[in-house]
């Protein structure tokens, strides 16, 4: 379709050229208008990274205003309206969920998030995404005016510098405060691991005994030249690794080369992590293990011999 | 605050993602004939708010929109430990989109007022989008506080500690709020024989649009589910074995090579 006009917006400056990619490719070559929304409070992105918008909204927020997500919606509305998209697109992180469903709230229109693939069809918007805790992929139409999508970004992807710089029309801040008062924001301590750009892992999970036995498992990955990934239970109830080696539905996402899954049962919530990893080695002591119905190479066996042996194997002793 | 706090909590009966299949021939699930249970994370709401109520006094209400068979999400959040039931249902369209459900929940608030902190989950186990909570908050002009891993009663107010990607918040917000909850926040409670026998033997209060003061388009659905599919993976499941652990290791290891996936 042509001559549409598809409005992006994030809080995260990391996800901006990346749905400017993404609304460029659904609006197609023509005279179709991919337009910006950006949060103008103090820590957004000022009109740097704005390659590829036709005109650029500055959303004035009073200072760190974006831990209300009423107060992003309204403001982000008053751009919708100037813009009066096809679609409005956001990104599927935490704050643009919040921000996707307050904003398809006050103006009554459908939404929908985690969205994998999504087109621009006469009829709708028609999305693609997971369902069903991952097991299953859903195909959807958003109807009605003013729909709302928030798109799965893969890793993000570089700013394109604008060619032209782009038209700048400041959006007024709402009136009146906001009702959520900000007590306290602390930035996460970067680990510094992106399991998603690993090219290969070794992962364990509740096979092992202790934690003292990661150490069979590092010996495995340094042999391999792989990064360890886990299961939730690893890294969330015993806390044997931090959260940037948790894989699956409520952690990362990875797709590697190779997946080796040493002592892990292949629950669905973790499959839907990895699932898209070219090659996957199982090894488990129970022949019946869901996982290996998931995999390329299945070795029955405990990995306590198993492990070790493939150390010796690709040490070439 | 005036009077004994009033906690509610929304609880979806979804598809059961463990039991539903796929039809082989078609790789597609019937998700109106899937089998349906309780949210994960609804328990965790409810559980967050029976201990609130455990401290200071006060009342749980569950809540859930959907056929009259969701009332089984409702005897699992009393099982839990909340107080009272209301169950919003539309004969004339058993299943409603986020739209629907969004705006059911709203015009029960606005016809039944007085609710201090509502709870949802961050997201529902099938479909996992998200939105109710702040979408239900955006319909009746109240705050939403999402992803909670902590929350703190105050006079008239909460304080919710909650968690971002990259960032970690403590926000406060003044009664009436809305908040969602993961499954980091506490450890949910099993029912107990006795708990699960009173649950079954509560009343239940149902509710349709006219008594909510709607009309039935007000639900009408805005979105179109077209099919839900297992895309097909196609992995080799070669077992490889041999006669010692050395001879298997080296079995794997020669086929990893020959996939050309080992450096
Ligand atoms: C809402 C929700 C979200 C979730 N999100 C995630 C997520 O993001 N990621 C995730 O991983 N999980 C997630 N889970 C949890 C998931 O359901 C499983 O509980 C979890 O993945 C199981 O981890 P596991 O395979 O390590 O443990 P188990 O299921 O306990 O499996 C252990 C396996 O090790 C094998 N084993 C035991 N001893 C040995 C031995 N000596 N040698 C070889 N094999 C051995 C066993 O046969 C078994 O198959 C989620 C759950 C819910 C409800
Ligand atoms: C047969 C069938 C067809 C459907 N077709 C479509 C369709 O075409 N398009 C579409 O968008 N949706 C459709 N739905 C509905 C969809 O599956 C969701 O139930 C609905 O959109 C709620 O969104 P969610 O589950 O993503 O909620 P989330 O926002 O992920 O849920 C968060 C929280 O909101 C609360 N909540 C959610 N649902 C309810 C509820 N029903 N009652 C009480 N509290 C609730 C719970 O606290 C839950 O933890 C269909 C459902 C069925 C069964």
């Amino acid at each position: 379709m042509s001559g549409e006009t598809v409005l992006v917006f994030s809080e995260e400056a990391e996800a901006i050229p990346g749905l400017l990619a993404a609304a460029r490719a659904a609006v197609g070559p023509g005279p179709g208008r991919v337009e910006l929304a950006v949060l103008a409070d103090g820590g957004g992105p000022a009109g740097s990274a704005v390659g590829g918008a036709d005109r650029v909204y500055r959303l004035l927020l009073p200072e760190n205003a974006r831990h209300d997500p009423e107060l992003v919606a309204v403001a982000l509305r008053r751009a919708q309206e100037a813009a009066n998209p096809r679609l409005t697109l956001v990104a599927s992180t935490k704050r643009g969920r919040e921000t996707a469903a307050r904003l398809a709230g006050a103006t009554d229109s459908a939404v929908s998030t985690g969205v994998a693939s999504f087109a621009l069809e006469p009829e709708g918007v028609r999305i693609r995404r997971e369902v069903l805790s991952g097991n299953a992929l859903g195909e959807e139409v958003l109807l009605g005016p003013r729909p709302i999508v928030a798109v799965m970004l893969g890793a993000p992807v570089p700013a394109v510098p604008p060619t032209t710089p782009p038209e700048i029309i400041d959006v007024p801040p709402p009136e009146g405060a906001g009702r959520i008062a900000l007590v306290e924001r602390t930035v996460k301590p970067a680990g510094g691991l992106r399991i998603e750009a690993a090219e290969r892992i070794v992962s364990v999970g509740r096979g092992l005994r202790k934690k003292e036995d990661l150490s069979l498992i590092e010996e495995l990955a340094r042999a391999m030249g792989a990064v360890v990934g886990c299961t939730r239970p690893i890294a969330a109830e015993a806390g044997w690794l931090s959260d940037d080696h948790w894989i699956g539905l409520t952690g990362h996402r990875v797709k590697p080369r190779l997946y080796v899954a040493v002592g892990i049962s292949g629950a669905v919530q973790h499959l839907v992590g990895m699932r898209e990893s070219t090659v996957v080695v199982a090894i488990n002591k129970d022949p019946n293990a869901p996982i290996f119905a998931q995999s390329d190479f299945t070795v029955t066996g405990d990995l306590y011999t198993v492990v070790p042996a493939l150390v010796r194997a690709l040490s070439g002793a | 605050m005036s009077g004994p706090i009033r906690l509610w909590v929304a609880v979806k009966h979804g598809v059961d993602v463990v039991l539903a299949r796929a039809d082989r021939s078609t790789g597609t699930v019937a998700m109106d004939r899937a089998p349906r249970k309780t949210s994960d994370f609804d328990r965790n709401a409810v559980e967050e708010a029976v201990r609130i109520r455990e401290k200071l006094g006060g009342t749980v209400t569950a809540l859930t929109v959907g056929p009259p068979t969701s009332k089984e999400a409702l005897r699992d959040a009393l099982a839990l430990g909340a107080d009272e039931a209301v169950l919003i249902t539309d004969p004339a369209r058993p299943d409603l989109d986020g739209r629907g459900v969004a705006r059911a929940l709203a015009a029960y608030a606005r016809t039944h007022p007085g609710f201090d902190l509502w709870f949802f989950g961050e997201g529902s186990t099938d479909h996992f989008t998200g939105t109710i909570g702040p979408r239900v908050a955006a319909e009746i002009g109240a705050p939403s506080l999402s992803y909670a891993r902590r929350v703190s009663v105050e006079d008239g107010a909460v304080l919710v500690e909650r968690e971002y990607e990259h960032e970690l918040e403590k926000v406060r917000a003044a009664f009436p709020a809305i908040i969602t909850v993961g499954q980091e926040i506490n450890q949910p409670r099993v029912p107990t024989f006795m708990s699960t026998l009173k649950a079954s033997k509560k009343e239940i209060r149902s509710f349709g649009p006219s008594e909510l003061g709607v009309q039935p388009s007000d639900w009408a659905p805005l979105a179109r589910r077209d099919r839900v599919f297992v895309p097909e993976v196609n992995r080799k499941r070669q077992a490889v074995s041999g006669a010692d652990p050395a001879t298997t290791a080296r079995g794997l290891v020669d086929a990893l090579r020959r996939e050309g996936v080992l450096p």
